[in-house]
């Protein structure tokens, strides 16, 4: 999943089980397979105020275009999804079989599927179902992944060892096939979708997390503040995280791009909603058997897919370009 | 580097071990009962009872873990409920199929990723860095079952130039020695048998690859970009080398080290992929098998091809690392610290 | 400037690749090579090519269950008997003949003599019984899915010299006969070739059939040749190909392309494709049913007026003209009407609002609970949902308010087990063509078959009686009988038959795509203009 991620070259992706990088980066830009930065001692962001950090990243996403445009429309779509219900021209899931598979029309904006069900109202109802689902999907992964390699990182030892084991496990499996599995065992529905794409991104975070404290566990200034008297879990909290969380940000988001298209695809396969509830995968899924009569029931989900996952991407792509120290000097 | 080794190799089997238990209990622990399945509409709850017994599907779930790994070890993934044959043979017979799918769409990749961003970086903000760019971002946010549709809805029912699914016509198909269609009409010499075979590999390789196209294109493009930063490149120039020889020979050999690295990633990504793909596209893989399996209540099939694609992507990881740490100074001269 | 004419002429090299494939691509598609005859005499393609939705399960018939594999099957395979080629009534095929006992308990067919295996073994009396025996106890294995159904009433079967062969039952039973026709558990396969497949012929066929096995490429196809030494006319065509293509549409668009001369699992949505790529459309009766039924059971069902009130108020002609827009009959009996015992004079609760009103009212229903089902069926292609509001509408006009609980195939017929509805929705598709098949299903004790949950002695006993009955007008009379007092009675209400689609390109001719879903393509050709 994500592997959008990586299209940076300041982190330079190590091959194999053991490689995701931790993305606080030196000018070599190497990271060892098993995580740790070598040489990296000091960390100059710790030292900035964290408001300074917000402020910059909020005036470099400005300046991208495409970010704040693709920002906007997200919003957007948040608004879309939230307010569903209420503004759909015609019920999602009524049908209506004499008026089916008319094409587009004044009546009917994207026209009307197999069933009459109208697609423009199912479009924005669908809205709702996918984003809801990827923002799901990513606060569990999110959530489960930082609380994992949190412990992992810290603790280290067999407790390290085995947590980073059991990732392994799930990143052995590519994460649609994992999905797809874990769907064919807990059964069909939106909910054990989430429970499944969620599952599959949490080695992501986990990783990411684990490295970010791996390499500055040994620096002066934790020891520093370990002589002061601060607690661990202090440490981690006031001090680790928020420096991981700029990359936790970029990556969620992206994550959440991923999380759409993989419900989409479980969604096409028949996997997630059940009909006649509408999702986007799902209306694609059966708008297979009329691509040549009614190309239109084709059209417009695969285009709302498209542009949701389009604006998420540009916009981790701006959020990351806004928060590297390096991309900002260039 | 020994020490390394040995010690990566040993971490191998332990996470093969938990994926089994993983696929195991997804399978055998979570999932209805097969017999109404495998026993069709008219059976009886008699020879239902009857044939879980004989097939220890009421012994302890621990002892069913053990038979199966036993099984696997050996080779043998048990009998699919649906066709009632082994599993082992069911997989491999669909497997070129989705290997010679899986190449030729990381070969498009990779060759047109490249060269787009090249392109793009040696043009930067021009209109061939837009448009490459662009291009790179719409191939990785389209879902890749909407563009084979879409490919074809245009390329085969609007303008007739492929077929629409399956592998190649089947009277044409070539004397079996590989199981790839392509190598064995070359073999034979048989260009029409060949011919064929393209033209049905084409649409779903172009759709399989083109999320892989836009990751490399992306990649090579910032890679390319920070390499031509460097000062050695700055040198080159002031020396007078020739623009072509600077990016052809001294820049893109270097630029393209993260690139292959994300090609590699990539693997993973195009089975994925080729689960949707082989369905949109009839393609008879193991990414439609494994769909179709799963669709079918199938768990033994879907139990080994979950193992079988784990074991290679852990023995593909396990390759590279070894490959990369080979390559990195810092751990094939040192020994490593225990955390 | 050097360096982006380089660049460029990398580009315009890769585009001209590019389209210099996408241009022999062209070529080959039309190429599609149909007809590879020598010039001088033939006008008819060399292979018939036939699309379905999926690979089949295997290829022998003792192990299998589904469409997918019976078609196939019944091209490689022959059995005692066959079906007319219009209706389901048997007539002979490896049996040139046979007598019944007085009693019904005893079958002698008469063989025919010099067919051969594909494996150029001998058809003979032990060949049968070989067969048989195999899904009798103690042979018969649970994965032997339709050995009960067939041969379930079979005792014994005795050789009595080679070519005549004597089959015992246990109890008298005129669907015996219509059983041995059918595609499942039936055909007979070449006892040598069982032996070296230790007990199955999945993967590797041997039949007497007009078609032989050549090979099946998992995923994509199975190719049969022509048997040269088939005991009848030889099959026209030499080569036929079953294709597997999933998608629905991408199905359509292959026999378009002509990328294949047959198709079918079509609905009545791509119908308009068809015709506009050039295709014909071939409809016929299916041996199917598709009904409601109410739980009879619990309140308010278990009273016949309840019954009857509900059944008035649905218009089911047009329910079936919206629903599925002729291309499934309104169906006003159980049995399609090419069975035997089909009585076009049987009559259902006639549609009637204002006594519907009257007579739910009177019975005091107001609310009713009914269960249905997700996914399309093969007797409804227009899904248990769309059936089952499109009722719930009806029912809304007179007063009564229709909850529908919808499941996907699998759940909901855990569903129907458990029983918890007042009214659910279920059809059947026939097995063997005889009234029995159909009717027995209102008599059975499984609720799983018998929906209705319907335990009613008269009944049951007009079952028995009528299976006793050797076929004739008795016995036709006797299923009119029983589908009148079922209408009386209210117990389901037939809704429709799906009709069996399939399309052709218009050189195809002399399939014989018969009532029962299999394809017989003996004489089927491709004209090559």
């Amino acid at each position: 999943m994500s592997e959008w991620n990586q299209s940076s070259v300041d982190e330079v992706p190590t091959m194999g089980s053991e490689s995701q990088k931790a993305d606080e980066t030196l000018a070599t830009g190497i990271v060892l397979p098993d995580g740790e930065i070598p040489g990296d001692d000091y960390d100059e962001t710790l030292y900035e105020k964290p408001e300074n950090q917000w402020l910059e990243m909020w005036r470099s996403l400005r300046a991208n275009r495409a970010a704040l445009v693709s920002l906007i429309f997200i919003i957007l779509l948040v608004l879309v999804a939230v307010a569903g219900p209420y503004i759909t021209p015609y019920n999602p899931i009524e049908t209506e079989m004499s008026n089916a598979l008319k094409p587009p029309s004044a009546e009917h904006w994207f026209g009307t599927d197999q069933l009459g069900m109208d697609i423009f109202s199912r479009v924005i109802a669908g809205t709702r179902v996918s984003l809801t689902v990827g923002l799901l999907a990513v606060s569990i992964a999110l959530t489960t992944g930082i609380v994992l390699g949190a412990i992992a990182g810290y603790a280290g030892g067999w407790v390290d060892t085995i947590i980073m084991r059991v990732m392994d496990m799930m990143l052995a499996i590519p994460s649609i096939l994992l999905a797809i599995t874990l769907m064919a065992a807990l059964g069909k529905g939106i909910d054990k979708a989430v429970i499944a794409i969620g599952l599959v991104s949490i080695p992501e975070y986990a990783r990411i997390v684990r490295g970010n404290i791996l390499s500055i566990k040994e620096n002066d200034y934790i020891a520093a503040a370990h002589v002061v008297g601060l607690s661990d879990a202090r440490i981690i909290f006031r001090h680790v995280l928020p420096n991981a969380l700029s990359v936790i940000i970029v990556r969620a988001t992206l994550g959440i791009s991923s999380a759409i298209l993989d419900t989409a695809a479980l969604g096409f396969l028949g996997l997630g909603v059940q009909p006649p509830q509408p999702e986007w995968g799902d209306m694609l899924g059966r708008a297979r058997g009329f691509i040549f009569q009614a190309p239109h029931t084709l059209l417009y989900p695969g285009m709302a897919i498209t542009a949701t996952v389009l604006a998420f991407n540009l916009l981790g792509d701006g959020l990351r370009d806004a928060l590297d120290p390096r991309a900002r000097i260039k | 580097m020994l020490k390394y080794v040995i010690k990566r190799v040993f971490m191998v089997i332990p996470v093969m071990i938990g994926v089994s238990i993983i696929v195991f209990s997804l399978m055998r622990v979570f999932s209805p009962d097969p017999a109404p399945i495998v026993l069709g509409q008219h059976a009886t709850v008699e020879s239902m009872d009857a044939w879980r017994e004989a097939n220890g599907l009421n012994d302890p779930v621990v002892s069913q873990y053990f038979t199966y790994l036993t099984g696997a070890l050996k080779g043998d993934l048990g009998t699919s409920y649906y066709t009632k044959s082994p599993v082992t043979g069911e997989i491999f017979a669909r497997f070129p199929a989705t290997i010679e799918l899986a190449l030729a769409a990381i070969v498009f990749a990779t060759v047109v990723g490249v060269l787009l961003g090249v392109v793009a970086a040696v043009k930067k903000n021009s209109i061939f860095d837009a448009v490459g760019s662009l291009f790179a971002l719409v191939g990785v946010s389209i879902p890749i079952f909407w563009l084979g549709i879409l490919f074809i809805m245009f390329f085969s029912g609007y303008l007739h130039w492929f077929p629409s699914g399956g592998r190649i016509d089947v009277l044409l198909k070539p004397a079996e020695v590989t199981g790839f269609y392509m190598v064995d009409a070359v073999i034979e010499g048989n260009w029409v048998a060949f011919n064929n075979a393209l033209d049905h590999l084409i649409l779903p390789a172009l759709a399989l690859g083109m999320y892989s196209m836009a990751i490399i294109t992306r990649m090579t493009r910032s890679s390319m970009l920070e390499t031509l930063g460097q000062d050695y490149i700055r040198t080159a120039r002031a020396k007078g080398i020739s623009e072509t020889k600077v990016i052809g020979k001294h820049a893109l050999r270097p630029s393209l080290i993260p690139v292959t690295t994300v090609i590699g990633l990539q693997f993973g990504s195009l089975l994925g992929g080729a689960l949707l793909t082989e369905s949109v596209f009839s393609w008879p893989g193991i990414g439609k098998f494994t769909v179709d399996s799963i669709l079918k209540s199938d768990f033994p099939v879907v139990q080994g091809i979950v193992l079988l694609v784990a074991v290679i992507f852990v023995m593909i990881n396990l390759t590279a690392d070894l490959a990369y740490a080979s390559l990195d100074p810092r751990i094939k001269y040192s020994s490593k610290k225990e955390r | 400037m050097k360096r982006s004419a380089h660049l460029l002429s990398l580009m315009l090299a890769l585009a001209l690749v590019v389209s210099a494939l996408a241009g022999c691509a062209g070529e080959t598609v039309e190429e599609e090579p149909t007809a590879e005859e020598p010039v001088a005499e033939a006008t008819t393609a060399d292979t018939f090519t036939y699309a379905q939705g999926a690979d089949p399960r295997g290829l022998d018939p003792a192990l299998v269950d589904d469409g997918e594999s019976s078609k196939i099957i019944v091209n490689i395979y022959e059995n005692l008997l066959k079906y007319n080629d219009d209706s389901t009534e048997v007539e002979p095929s490896l049996a040139e003949s046979w007598d019944i006992s007085e009693d019904g308990l005893s079958y002698t067919f008469k063989l025919r003599e010099g067919v051969k295996f594909h494996d150029g073994t001998d058809f003979d009396a032990e060949a049968v019984k070989f067969n048989i025996d195999r899904q009798l106890p103690p042979l018969v294995t649970e994965e032997m899915g339709y050995a009960g159904f067939v041969f379930g009433s079979v005792k014994d079967v005795v050789v009595v010299d080679e070519y005549t062969v004597q089959i015992n039952l246990t109890a008298p039973n005129t669907a015996f006969l219509a059983n041995l026709a059918m595609s499942l558990a039936a055909p007979i396969i070449s006892p040598t070739a069982l032996e070296a497949g230790d007990n199955s012929v999945m993967e590797n066929p041997v039949g007497t059939g007009p078609y032989k096995f050549v090979e099946w490429n998992k995923g994509e196809n199975i190719v049969l040749v022509r048997n040269d030494e088939y005991w009848g006319e030889p099959a026209k065509t030499k080569n036929v190909v079953f294709r597997f293509i999933a998608d629905n549409s991408a199905r359509v668009l292959a026999l378009s392309n002509g990328e294949v001369d047959m198709i079918d699992g079509i609905d009545a949505t791509v119908v308009d494709q068809i015709t506009e790529g050039g295709g014909e459309l071939f409809e016929a009766a299916g041996m199917n049913i598709s009904y409601m039924a109410y739980n009879t059971t619990t309140s308010p069902f278990k009273d016949q007026a309840a019954r009857v009130a509900f059944s008035q108020a649905i218009d089911r002609e047009e329910l079936v003209k919206s629903l599925y827009q002729g291309y499934s009959d309104v169906a006003d009996t159980i049995l399609p009407t090419f069975v035997p015992g089909f009585d076009p004079a049987v009559e259902q609760v006639e549609f009637d609002a204002e006594a519907a009103k009257a007579g739910l009212a009177a019975a005091g229903v107001t609310e009713v609970h009914m269960i249905s089902y997700t996914n399309p069926r093969p007797y409804n292609a227009a899904t248990g949902v769309s059936l089952a509001t499109a009722i719930q509408g009806y029912l809304q006009k007179v007063g009564v308010e229709c909850t529908i609980d919808t499941f996907d195939w699998t759940t909901y017929k855990e569903k129907v087990k458990a029983g918890d509805y007042d009214i659910c929705f279920y059809g059947w598709i026939g097995d063997n063509g005889d009234p029995d098949n159909f009717m027995n299903l209102l008599s059975d004790p499984d609720p799983t078959m018998n929906v209705a949950r319907w335990q009613d002695p008269t009944y049951q006993g007009m079952i028995k009686d009528a299976l006793l009955l050797p076929n004739g007008d008795e016995r036709n009379a006797a299923y009119a009988e029983m589908e009148t007092y079922v209408a009386e009675q209210a117990i389901w209400l037939p809704i429709s038959h799906a009709k069996t689609l399939a399309a052709y390109r218009p050189e195809v001719s002399g399939f014989v795509y018969h009532v029962t879903g299999n394809v017989f393509l003996k004489n089927a050709v491709v004209e090559v203009p």
